[in-house]
């Protein structure tokens, strides 16, 4: 057993555009503990995102060169099947725009990871799920726009329709990326605080931000420069 | 149980593509457009192939018409005991019937113009047994002229039409090629052999009154040549023309008679006579010796086959029939004249005898056939570039389904799904605004064919000019859009109106060009569903390669797409 929730050592990335290689993450680690907030500062362009990406398994480091560990397993070593389900329940990211199906209403947005993940028995489980997003979104203050579409909401209620999206299959660490970028400092405020009250019923959480004043509020703030991590 | 069953088996028992095709399905206008896409290119395939290859068929039947299924010829020659023949022939199981055939050249002095300098035409002469000719051929449903079939149709024909004093008879005379009111044999000539039919715009004929030929008679000239090959004294006789025939086949309508076969074997010496012995030294009253008796010939046998037997199958029959046929007259000692080896006659299905009417059909059935695929693989080309362009655009939902843990194999399903849905939707409607085009299709093509009436122009130009007035309307309130739709609607109107005001009726299809009187109006089943199955499968291929490709990418690589 790690002592570690998700640990990311040496992680190296590297875009190739055109024939220039441009290199993001150079031997990067980064660890997170059972019930930690860490924020992850850094300037524009410092590879945040690519870090977040790789630790969701969104995305896939370049090959000889570390990896990720949840739980203390490598994840590296998991099957396709293993990687969807890892996406699905062990994590849930937040996107900086949003990133919602433009077809579905908001609650069928939040609904969207436990429908992956159900078979046959979604039927029965449907009930159960819907009670549990709904009481979500009305805890985010959305019970008045569950059968709206994103597109009539405003980019703080999409925020958090996507954060009620990865937050359904209650997993164990969320991945945000710039949550509050795009809103104002009220928004963002009201949106860190829902956060933070998930963050106190034991969710781990790794925030990338180039706020400062929103780093404040996590338990530790780690830098991303030229490509590594400092701490 | 390994990985990939695993895999499988949870992707096909999850919901969520079912209900996200759906989704994709109803919320958007796009499907709408992809179905009606579908449909026209569907519908296309189907009306194009249906009429064209109807065509074919029937000029492919056409020329059957008046054949029957294997020809046995022997042109100069001729085959005696033929009665012998047709005898064994008609025994035969794989035979419905067959029947005698004289076919000769000769001339026909026409009955015009006024004066003495008649018009002569050469001619096909074919000398027939009609009861049995009508048996192995439909010559009676060829015979054109018939007395009025009701009194509604008789008033509609002007009062000094000569068909309204047809006599009663005339489809039997034609069918018996005698004049019953006299009794004298008669002829029948194809419908184009004469100046005196006049082809209309709907295929019908009007006979030209003064020279409606059921009512004149013609001279016919025909040249018996010896079975040596040389030509003797020319004969000729003069025959009421009894009624006249149309096959569809303009080259037989153009050049052929009937005439009775014993009329035409009289005419070619061809019928039963004394054989006497030439090379013997005369008699002596200068008489030659008397060798037997020598039989009627006729060129060809014409033979139908019973239904359900293939040309193919009767032309072996028949070979082998008059193997033994020509073997039986060999071994009779009554019979001095012996019948032709089977080495020296031609045993022929139709479609080998009328090779030369059929190769240009054929021809044009390999250049449709081209045509076809050509048609065919545009509309494929559109249905997949639809499906492309549309799923293509999706290819961020696509990042965002599997961001949040959604399969490949699922995501393959999702789209899989939508394509199938809308081509098999799509296809159905175009199957059947196909079917509704071709049933109507003589009527559609009549419509055209005549000048568009006042109303259609008047109402076109009031509706644009409404459109017109809507357009400013827009355009004052400062609504882009429906400005502009407006715009479009009123000039496309306008134009249309201008279309219909100056269209004069043009037939496409003009029979006197084709040698139909109507334009096929079946739908090809077998390219209606094939087609049906073909919109599916480019609409799937179309919708699940682009998916496939956003699903192999990586996640946030699918995100960023633009
Ligand atoms: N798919 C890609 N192809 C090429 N280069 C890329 C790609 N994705 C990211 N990059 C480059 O990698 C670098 C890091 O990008 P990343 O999105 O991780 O930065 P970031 O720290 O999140 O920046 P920001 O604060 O603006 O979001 C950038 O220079 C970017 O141009
Ligand atoms: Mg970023």
């Amino acid at each position: 057993m790690s002592k570690f929730l998700l640990e990311a050592k040496n992680l190296r990335k590297t875009y190739t555009l055109g024939h220039v290689k441009v290199p993001v993450l150079r031997g990067a680690s980064f660890t997170l503990a059972q019930g930690e907030w860490v924020a992850i500062l850094g300037s524009s362009g410092s590879g945040k995102s690519t870090l977040l990406h790789l630790l969701g398994l969104l995305d896939e480091c370049d090959a000889d060169s570390g990896g990720v560990w949840f739980d203390g397993d490598p994840v590296a070593d998991l099957k396709f099947s293993a990687r969807n389900s890892y996406r699905n329940q062990s994590v849930g990211f937040v996107f900086q725009f949003y990133h919602l199906l433009p077809e579905l209403s908001v609650l069928e947005n939040a609904l969207l990871p436990n429908m992956v993940n159900a078979g046959m028995s979604w039927w029965s489980k449907r009930a159960q799920a819907q009670k549990q997003a709904t009481e979500l979104l009305d805890a985010f203050g959305l019970s008045h726009r569950l059968t709206h579409r994103p597109a009539e909401l405003s980019g703080g209620e999409r925020q958090r329709v996507a954060i009620a999206r990865a937050l359904a299959n209650q997993p164990r660490v969320l991945l945000a990326d710039e949550p509050t970028g795009n809103l104002d400092t009220k928004t963002g405020g009201e949106i860190l605080d829902l956060i933070a009250a998930k963050h106190r019923n034991g969710l781990s959480i790794a925030m990338v931000t180039h706020d400062p004043a929103v780093a404040a509020r996590a338990d530790r703030v780690v830098k991303l420069v030229d490509g590594c991590v400092a701490g | 149980m390994n990985t990939r069953m695993r895999l499988q088996h949870s992707t096909i028992s999850r919901v969520y593509p079912v209900q996200l095709a759906n989704r994709y399905l109803t919320s958007r206008i796009i499907p709408l457009i992809a179905v009606a896409a579908v449909a026209l290119c569907v519908a296309l395939v189907v009306i194009v192939v249906s009429v064209m290859s109807g065509f074919l068929d029937m000029l492919r039947a056409s020329g059957r018409t008046l054949m029957g299924d294997v020809v046995i010829s022997c042109p100069i020659r001729g085959i005696p005991w033929y009665e012998q023949l047709i005898d064994t022939i008609e025994k035969l199981p794989e035979a419905q019937a067959a029947t005698p055939l004289i076919d000769t050249y000769g001339l026909v002095r026409m009955p015009y113009p006024e004066g003495s300098e008649k018009e002569v035409v050469t001619a096909n002469v074919w000398g027939i047994e009609p009861q049995g000719f009508n048996r192995v051929t439909d010559f009676s449903k060829a015979l054109y002229w018939k007395p009025p079939t009701s009194p509604e149709a008789a008033a509609l024909m002007l009062p000094d039409d000569p068909r309204l004093k047809l006599n009663q008879n005339i489809l039997n005379d034609g069918l018996d090629l005698m004049k019953s009111a006299t009794g004298e044999p008669g002829l029948v000539l194809g419908m184009h052999v004469s100046i005196a039919n006049e082809r209309m715009r709907d295929g019908s004929y009007r006979p030209r009154y003064q020279w409606f030929m059921p009512r004149q008679s013609v001279t016919l000239t025909l040249v018996p040549i010896s079975a040596k090959g040389t030509i003797a004294e020319p004969r000729e006789r003069v025959f009421p023309v009894v009624n006249e025939f149309k096959s569809g086949v303009y080259q037989i309508d153009k050049n052929r008679v009937m005439i009775s076969l014993s009329e035409a074997q009289k005419l070619l010496r061809m019928d039963a006579g004394t054989l006497y012995d030439m090379q013997a030294p005369p008699n002596a009253d200068g008489s030659l010796p008397v060798l037997g008796t020598s039989p009627a010939k006729v060129h060809k046998v014409l033979v139908r086959a019973k239904p359900g037997v293939t040309p193919d199958q009767l032309q072996a029959a028949v070979s082998s029939a008059y193997e033994k046929f020509a073997f039986d007259i060999s071994q009779d000692p009554s019979k001095a004249v012996k019948a032709p080896r089977v080495e020296s006659v031609t045993i022929l299905t139709w479609e080998q005898h009328l090779r030369d009417l059929i190769a240009p059909v054929e021809k044009e059935r390999e250049m449709m056939r081209i045509l076809f695929s050509i048609v065919y693989l545009v509309c494929a080309g559109l249905v997949l570039s639809i499906f492309w362009a549309i799923v293509q655009e999706k290819t961020r939902d696509v990042g965002i389904l599997r961001s949040v843990g959604a399969s490949r194999l699922g995501i393959l399903w999702i789209f899989l799904q939508y394509g199938l849905v809308i081509g098999a939707i799509g296809g159905l409607f175009g199957v059947g605004l196909g079917w509704l085009v071709i049933h109507n299709i003589n009527f559609i093509h009549e419509t055209i064919g005549q000048d568009a009436p006042a109303w259609s122009y008047i109402t076109s130009f009031l509706i644009a000019l409404v459109s017109l007035a809507m357009c400013v309307r827009g355009a004052m309130t400062g609504v882009l859009l429906s400005t502009l739709l407006w715009l479009v609607l009123g000039i496309t109107l306008a134009i249309v109106g201008a279309g219909l005001m100056l269209h004069r009726g043009t037939l496409i299809w003009d029979p006197s060009v084709y040698y139909f009187a109507t334009i096929p109006d079946q739908v090809d089943w077998f390219t209606a569903i094939s087609t049906w199955f073909g919109a599916v499968i480019f609409s799937v291929l179309g919708a699940s390669i682009p998916a496939a490709k956003a699903a192999d990418i990586h996640p946030v690589r699918a995100l960023r797409y633009e």
